[in-house]
C-alpha cells in the first residue's frame, strides 16, 4: 500500500470512529435532555411571601428541611407523577436522586418524624394549577412553556426561566 | 484484508447502534414524548375552549381581552385562567378536594425482617429468627400539630412482646422552633435517629454495637420534652435538638417510662450542620448528662454520666460514609472515681452502577472499649469487622448477606459468622 493510500485509510478510519462516537453521544439520554430540554419553572401560590430562592434553598424546601414560608403558612409540596419531564428535572437537579432513592428518602423522612406526609403527586398540568391556586403555600414545577396566569414564578439563583444561567433544565 | 477489518467492525457497530436506536427505543423517552404531546393537546383544548367561551358570552363580556400567555415574571399579576368545561371543572375540583389536607390524617407503615445466622462460636445456635415487626404511625392533627408513634412486636422464646418504641406529639411554631413531648430515640449521634427500627432503611443487617437496641453504652430511648429546629446560619445549615427527660432507668438500658427512678432529670443537646454547598454531608456533636442510680453497692451506687459524641456522614450512595464516636464518662459520686468508655464505628458503602443499581457492597469497622475499673457497665469490649452486600429486590425490599469477624476479650478467640437478612417496608 502506497503512503497516500495509507493516509486516506487513516482518515477514513478516523472519520468512521468520529461518527460512531457522535452517534453514541447523541443517543445518550442525559445529553439529549440537556440539549433539547426546556426550562422548568418553580411556581408558587400567588400569596406566598417569596420571590427569589437560591437552588440550595429550593432543595431545602423540597427535602422538607424548610417546612414553613412563614409561621402561619406551611409549605405544601407538589410534584408531578413519574415519567413527567418536570419530575425528572426535579429529581436530577434538586434531589440528585433516582426514583428509588426519592421514594426511600420520603419513607425515611416520615419514619424519622421529620415530616407528616410526602409531596403530593399531581398527574397533569391542570391538576397542578388547580392545587397551586387552591392551596396556600403550594410550590410546584412547571414546564416554562406552559406557565399560566394566577401563580407566581420564582427566580432561582436570581434567574427566571429562559435566562442563560437558569439552573432547572 | 487485515487493514479493512477495523473499518468493517466500526461500520458494523455503527449500524448495530443505529438499528438498536430505531428498533428498541427507550420506553421512558416514549412516555415523555407522549406526555409532552398530552400537554400540547391540553393547551390546544384550553385555547379552543377559550375561543368557544369568548364567542358564546354576551358582547359586553366578549369585549374583555382574553389573557395572553404571560411572561414568567408577569404571571403573578395576570388574571385567572380560562374556564374549563363544567364536568372537567367538577372533576378537577373533586381531585383538588381529595388532595387538600384533612385532619387527623393517619398513615401507617410497617417494617419487617427475617434473619438467618451461623457462627463458629462455641455454644452459639445457628438458625432463623423473625426479628422485629415494626409499625410506624404518623398523623397530622392540624397543620401545626403532628403525632408520631412506633410499635414493635419482638419474637421471644415464650411468645411475642409488644414495645412502644416512640410516641411523640409535636407542636410546630415554625422551622426554628418545634416542641414535642413523649418517648424518643435519644438524639445522640446520627444512627439512632436516622434509622430507628427500620432495618430496611439501613444499609447493613444490624446497628453498630454502641447503639444496639437493648444495649447500654448509649441510652437509646429518652422520655421527656424535646425542642428542635433550624438555626438561621445561611449556607452552614445548622439545626439543633435540646431535651429534658427522665434519663436512664433501671435496668440502665430502659428510659424510665413509668417514672424517674432517682428524681433527677437528664438533658441532651445535639447540634448538627448540613452545609448547603456539600449536599449529602452532615456533621454534628452531642452531649448528654444524667445521674445513674444502681442497686445498693458498698462502693457507692450513684454516678454522674457525661456522654459526648460526634458524627460525620455522607449520605449519597456513591459512596456512602458514616462514622460516629462517643465517650461515656462515669464519676462515682461517693468516691469520685472516674472512668471513660469509648466506642466508634466507620462504615463505607458504594451503590454499584450495574444491574439497575441494585447492589451495594459495604464494610464496617467498630470498636468498643470499657476499662477494667468501670462500675456502671459490664464489659462491652468489642473489635468487629463486617463486610457484606445489599441487594435491593424492589424499591421496598432488600436482601443482605454479611460476613462478620469479631472478638470481645483479649483472651477470647476470634469469632467468624455468616448473617443473612431479608427486610422490607409495607
Amino acid at each position: 500500500m502506497s503512503p497516500n493510500m495509507n493516509a486516506t485509510y487513516k482518515r477514513v478510519v478516523t472519520f468512521l470512529w468520529t461518527i460512531l462516537w457522535a452517534s453514541v453521544a447523541l443517543h445518550s439520554p442525559s445529553l439529549a435532555q440537556t440539549s433539547h430540554g426546556t426550562d422548568v419553572a418553580v411556581v408558587v401560590n400567588s400569596d406566598t411571601p417569596v420571590a427569589d430562592l437560591s437552588l440550595s434553598e429550593v432543595r431545602k424546601v423540597m427535602l422538607g428541611e424548610r417546612q414553613y414560608w412563614s409561621s402561619k403558612l406551611p409549605v405544601v409540596l407538589l410534584i408531578r407523577a413519574p415519567a413527567a419531564r418536570e419530575r425528572d428535572v426535579v429529581l436530577r437537579v434538586i434531589y440528585q436522586m433516582s426514583e428509588a432513592q426519592f421514594k426511600q428518602y420520603w419513607v425515611a423522612k416520615i419514619f424519622r418524624a421529620e415530616a407528616a406526609s410526602p409531596p403530593r403527586i399531581v398527574y397533569s398540568n391542570d391538576m397542578q394549577y388547580e392545587l397551586l391556586t387552591a392551596l396556600p403555600g403550594a410550590i410546584a414545577f412547571v414546564d416554562s412553556r406552559n406557565i399560566r396566569p394566577g401563580v407566581k414564578v420564582l427566580r432561582v439563583d436570581g434567574h427566571l426561566p429562559g435566562e442563560k444561567d437558569y439552573p432547572l433544565r | 484484508m487485515r487493514r479493512r477489518l477495523p473499518v468493517l467492525v466500526g461500520l458494523m457497530i455503527f449500524a448495530a447502534g443505529a438499528a438498536r436506536a430505531q428498533t428498541a427505543p427507550d420506553q421512558t423517552e416514549q412516555i415523555r414524548i407522549l406526555l409532552e404531546r398530552v400537554q400540547q393537546l391540553e393547551k390546544r383544548v384550553g385555547e379552543l375552549e377559550t375561543k368557544t367561551v369568548a364567542a358564546a358570552v354576551p358582547t359586553a363580556e366578549a369585549a374583555a381581552p382574553v389573557p395572553a400567555a404571560p411572561k414568567p415574571e408577569m404571571a403573578e399579576a395576570a388574571p385567572a385562567p380560562a374556564p374549563m368545561h363544567q364536568h372537567e371543572q367538577t372533576e378537577s375540583q373533586a381531585t383538588t378536594r381529595q388532595l387538600e389536607a384533612r385532619y387527623p390524617s393517619l398513615q401507617i407503615r410497617g417494617f419487617g425482617e427475617v434473619n438467618f445466622s451461623a457462627t463458629d462460636q462455641r455454644s452459639a445456635i445457628s438458625g432463623f429468627n423473625l426479628g422485629q415487626l415494626d409499625l410506624h404511625l404518623a398523623s397530622a392533627l392540624s397543620h401545626k400539630v403532628t403525632y408520631f408513634g412506633e410499635l414493635t412486636f419482638n419474637a421471644q422464646s415464650a411468645g411475642y412482646t409488644l414495645e412502644v418504641e416512640r410516641s411523640i406529639i409535636r407542636y410546630d411554631y415554625n422551622d426554628f422552633f418545634k416542641l414535642s413531648f413523649g418517648r424518643y430515640h435519644t438524639p445522640i449521634g446520627y444512627w439512632n435517629t436516622a434509622f430507628h427500627h427500620g432495618a430496611w432503611l439501613q444499609t447493613t443487617i444490624s446497628r453498630p454495637e454502641m447503639i444496639r437496641f437493648g444495649g447500654t453504652f448509649i441510652p437509646v430511648h429518652f422520655l421527656g420534652v424535646l425542642a428542635e429546629g433550624n438555626i438561621p446560619s445561611g449556607g452552614v445549615g445548622l439545626s439543633y435538638n435540646a431535651g429534658v427527660g427522665n434519663g436512664r432507668g433501671f435496668p440502665i438500658n430502659r428510659p424510665g417510662d413509668a417514672g424517674d427512678n432517682n428524681n433527677n432529670r437528664a438533658w441532651v443537646a445535639n447540634l448538627y450542620s448540613r452545609p448547603a454547598k456539600l449536599y449529602g454531608l452532615q456533621m454534628g456533636v452531642s452531649v448528654y448528662r444524667d445521674k445513674i442510680t444502681l442497686p445498693v453497692n458498698p462502693a457507692g451506687n450513684e454516678f454522674r454520666e457525661w456522654i459526648s459524641a460526634a458524627h460525620i456522614v455522607w449520605t449519597k450512595e456513591t459512596p456512602e460514609f458514616l462514622a460516629e464516636f462517643a465517650n461515656v464518662n462515669h464519676r462515682n459520686i461517693l468516691t469520685n472515681a472516674i472512668t471513660n468508655n469509648q466506642a466508634y464505628y466507620a462504615q463505607i458503602a458504594y451503590r454499584l452502577p450495574w444491574l439497575e443499581r441494585t447492589l451495594k457492597p459495604y464494610y464496617r469497622f467498630e470498636h468498643t472499649h470499657t476499662p477494667l475499673s468501670e462500675q456502671v457497665f459490664t464489659n462491652l469490649n468489642l473489635v468487629q469487622s463486617i463486610v457484606g452486600m445489599r441487594y435491593d429486590i424492589t424499591n421496598y425490599a432488600s436482601f443482605k448477606g454479611e460476613y462478620r469477624n469479631f472478638k470481645r476479650l483479649p483472651t477470647d478467640p476470634r469469632v467468624n459468622g455468616a448473617f443473612f437478612q431479608t427486610d422490607f417496608t409495607f
